[in-house]
């Protein structure tokens, strides 16, 4: 029995010692990021390459709702408590201003250098500075794109006007039942479909802190969407629609045209869908001499202030950003690159075509306003919109309404929006 | 006696007094989420503000009209599996499922269930050529969308309740009243209901308490929307401090929603007390 422990001794000082010697690190620095649960579904290989190849560190995916907003809302409940367990937070862009007036993250411009934007892709370098600072760096990008039928048009609509008559054409031939599905229902998202076309019209949501949304272009893109439920372009239950129900309704080849993010790209081509193949992309319509724009919504990672392995996290940003990562995310799960090198390498583009089209629109992107109060601004903007579709007020006493709503909240928030 | 006030202390009043200090001051990112005092000044912003009292009339409507609706489907529910049928133990058991899942989970399902057109009763209604209903997008059904998806959830709870009631009232009763020549309506009403009457206000207050509260449901169905009109006071709190991150003013949102509760609730145990003796007196 002695004999048998004072081996069993022997044994595990050895152990030790063999440990010790060969230099197997005594502990991990653990490194926690919070991801919207698509991301996190889709980054899960790259983790464990990651852990495989970084065994003084443990990065750790915190899969959260798939829902923007609940993420958001999750993230901020961690971090009001004071210390947050994340280490690293996947940011939708327009987030970041609040985060930052908030105090809760820490500027990455000292980690990464100040040349670290240089290698983005015009478009995808738009969003991840705040007041001085760099407080993102952008994994994927996301721009608002007009997805069209190569099956039943030769070219996609670039006007409005064209976009309507395109429309009814197929609608009175019987090839589609509606002509155009977009994001109508009460939240961000209709958001981001009203800027691409506010800008169309050649209008602007806030000018020098300021609100220009009773100009009468800003009218004239609000009457223009209205209209298109009115007159039956659009189904009554566009403003009940958020990005999946559209693409559901386009997936079933009911409509001829759908707004949404490129994610609907691979949703649409992949094996057994009816549209496969039959599918454009381009940027949204525009009035004659108007930009036609791409809403950004870019997702991008960014440092806790409260983190306490900085330097870890960094290394865990830098690899999960990098080009080799982002090419695997684009070919694996459709989700857009944001270095410009990924978009020019000539393998992807040739097995890709489409990557130069998301160039393209990505280069066409523009932000929604970079403001801590835009959460604020942009529920008056949903709400609003909302009532003129489904609650009979004219988009001329809607956008006059919002405006005097958006000043007040400028006033309460003391000047600058 | 000790223990259950000190739990009611910190479980309730201090959480209520933190809010009532957090009224006074104004603590958002402009403040860099300091609290800093501000007086009334977020009462003064409440009073004039229009998007509160719309949504306090929401509120209030759905409150209403769900536990109104559930207390009559409930005692329906309760006088039928009160009545000596086959197999009552498992139909009791089965009318508590929609009870039991989760409001999230319901109201994602009843989201697909209204999706125009694709839910199941748009394409029944295409399906025999009538148009379909935007049950989600339009403001004169949506907030009836709503109290009809509450009401399908916890009318079984309401049930619940009133069928412990139903079971403390005496057989005898009954058949004494029908011997006196009493028909079916007539000992429901003298009989039944009075008899209830302390059981019904148990399900009016937790009901009420709840249905003023909501949040999850108007949360997963329909965001506030369209057009504002299902956004209940206790979303335009959660977006008050989750999303703008104006905690004083949220603070002020809860407490005025607590008062209204409150008001509701004294009112419902008033209204009992006064209608207690005229039942109890049997004096016509």
């Amino acid at each position: 029995m002695t004999l048998r422990r004072r081996l069993l001794g022997v044994v595990l000082a050895s152990i030790t010692l063999l440990l010790m010697a060969t230099g197997v690190p005594a502990a991990t620095i653990p490194v926690s990021v919070l991801m919207p649960a698509s991301f996190a579904d889709a980054s899960a290989p790259l983790v464990r390459e990651f852990n495989a190849s970084h065994p003084h560190i443990r990065l750790e995916v915190t899969r959260g709702p798939l829902d923007t907003e609940s993420v958001s809302d999750l993230a901020i409940s961690s971090l009001l408590l004071g210390s947050s367990p994340y280490d690293l937070l996947l940011m939708d862009v327009t987030w970041t201003p609040k985060y930052v007036a908030a105090g809760w993250l820490e500027p990455l411009e000292g980690w990464l250098g100040d040349d670290a934007m240089a290698p983005l892709a015009p478009g995808a370098d738009l969003g991840n500075a705040f007041s001085g600072h760099l407080w993102r760096f952008p994994m994927v990008a996301s721009m608002g794109l007009l997805y069209w039928r190569t099956d039943l048009m030769a070219a996609p609509p670039r006007t409005p006007m064209e976009l309507a008559q395109i429309s009814r054409e197929l609608q009175s031939s019987g090839a589609v039942r509606w002509g155009y599905v977009w994001q109508g229902r009460q939240y961000e998202g209709l958001s981001t479909v009203f800027l691409e076309m506010l800008r169309g019209f050649g209008g602007r949501w806030i000018v020098d802190g300021s609100p220009t949304l009773d100009s009468k272009e800003a009218v004239a893109a609000t009457r223009w969407l209205e209209g298109l439920i009115r007159q039956g372009i659009s189904p009554p239950s566009v403003v009940t629609m958020a990005e999946p129900q559209s693409l559901q309704v386009f997936a079933a080849g009911q409509s001829a045209f759908m707004r949404n993010w490129p994610y609907a790209w691979n949703e649409l081509n992949r094996a057994g869908s009816a549209l496969a193949g039959k599918v454009g992309i381009t940027t949204m319509v525009a009035e004659p001499g108007q930009p036609h724009v791409a809403t950004q919504g870019s997702w991008g990672l960014a440092l806790t202030k409260g983190s306490q392995h900085k330097r870890a996290a960094i290394e865990a940003l830098q690899f999960l950003t990098s080009e080799e990562s982002q090419t695997r995310l684009y070919e694996d799960f459709g989700y857009t690159p944001t270095r410009q090198a990924v978009f020019r390498d000539p393998k992807l583009v040739s097995a890709h075509p489409e990557l130069p089209e998301l160039e393209a629109a990505l280069a066409d992107a523009v932000l929604r306003p970079l403001t801590p109060v835009y959460a604020q601004i942009s529920d008056l903007l949903y709400r609003e919109l909302s009532r003129v579709f489904t609650a009979r007020v004219s988009p001329q006493q809607g956008m006059e309404q919002l405006q005097e709503q958006t000043l007040q909240l400028r006033r309460t928030v003391g000047g600058e929006i | 006696m000790a223990p259950a006030l000190l739990l009611l202390l910190a479980v309730f009043a201090l959480p209520m007094l933190q809010y009532a200090w957090l009224s006074t001051q104004a603590q958002t990112v402009l403040t860099e989420l300091e609290p800093q005092p501000v007086g009334l000044a977020q009462w003064q912003r409440l009073l004039q503000d229009g998007r509160f009292w719309q949504d306090a009339f929401q509120t209030l409507r759905f409150g209403l009209c769900s536990v109104g609706l559930e207390l009559v489907l409930g005692l329906a529910v309760a006088l039928l599996l009160n009545q000596p049928l086959r197999g009552r133990t498992l139909l009791r058991t089965v009318s508590l499922l929609p009870w039991a899942l989760p409001t999230t989970v319901m109201a994602l399902g009843w989201r697909w269930i209204f999706n125009d057109p694709f839910g199941p009763i748009n394409l029944l209604l295409a399906q025999v050529g009538l148009p379909t209903v935007s049950f989600l997008g339009d403001p004169a059904i949506t907030w009836l969308s709503m109290v009809w998806a509450d009401t399908w959830k916890t009318t079984p709870f309401v049930a619940l309740l009133l069928l412990a009631g139903l079971q403390t009232i005496p057989a005898d009763l009954y058949e004494a009243a029908a011997l006196e020549g009493a028909n079916r309506w007539q000992s429901l009403r003298r009989i039944t209901l009075p008899l209830l009457s302390p059981y019904i206000l148990i399900a009016v207050l937790f009901r009420l308490a709840q249905a003023l509260g909501v949040f999850d449901l108007v949360q997963v169905l329909t965001a506030g929307g369209p057009a504002g009109s299902t956004e209940s006071l206790a979303l335009y709190a959660y977006i008050n401090a989750m999303r703008f991150l104006d905690f004083g003013y949220s603070a002020t949102l809860m407490l005025a929603a607590f008062l209204l509760m409150l008001l509701l609730s004294g009112g419902a145990v008033l209204l009992w007390l006064v209608s207690r003796p005229r039942w109890a007196g049997g004096q016509r």
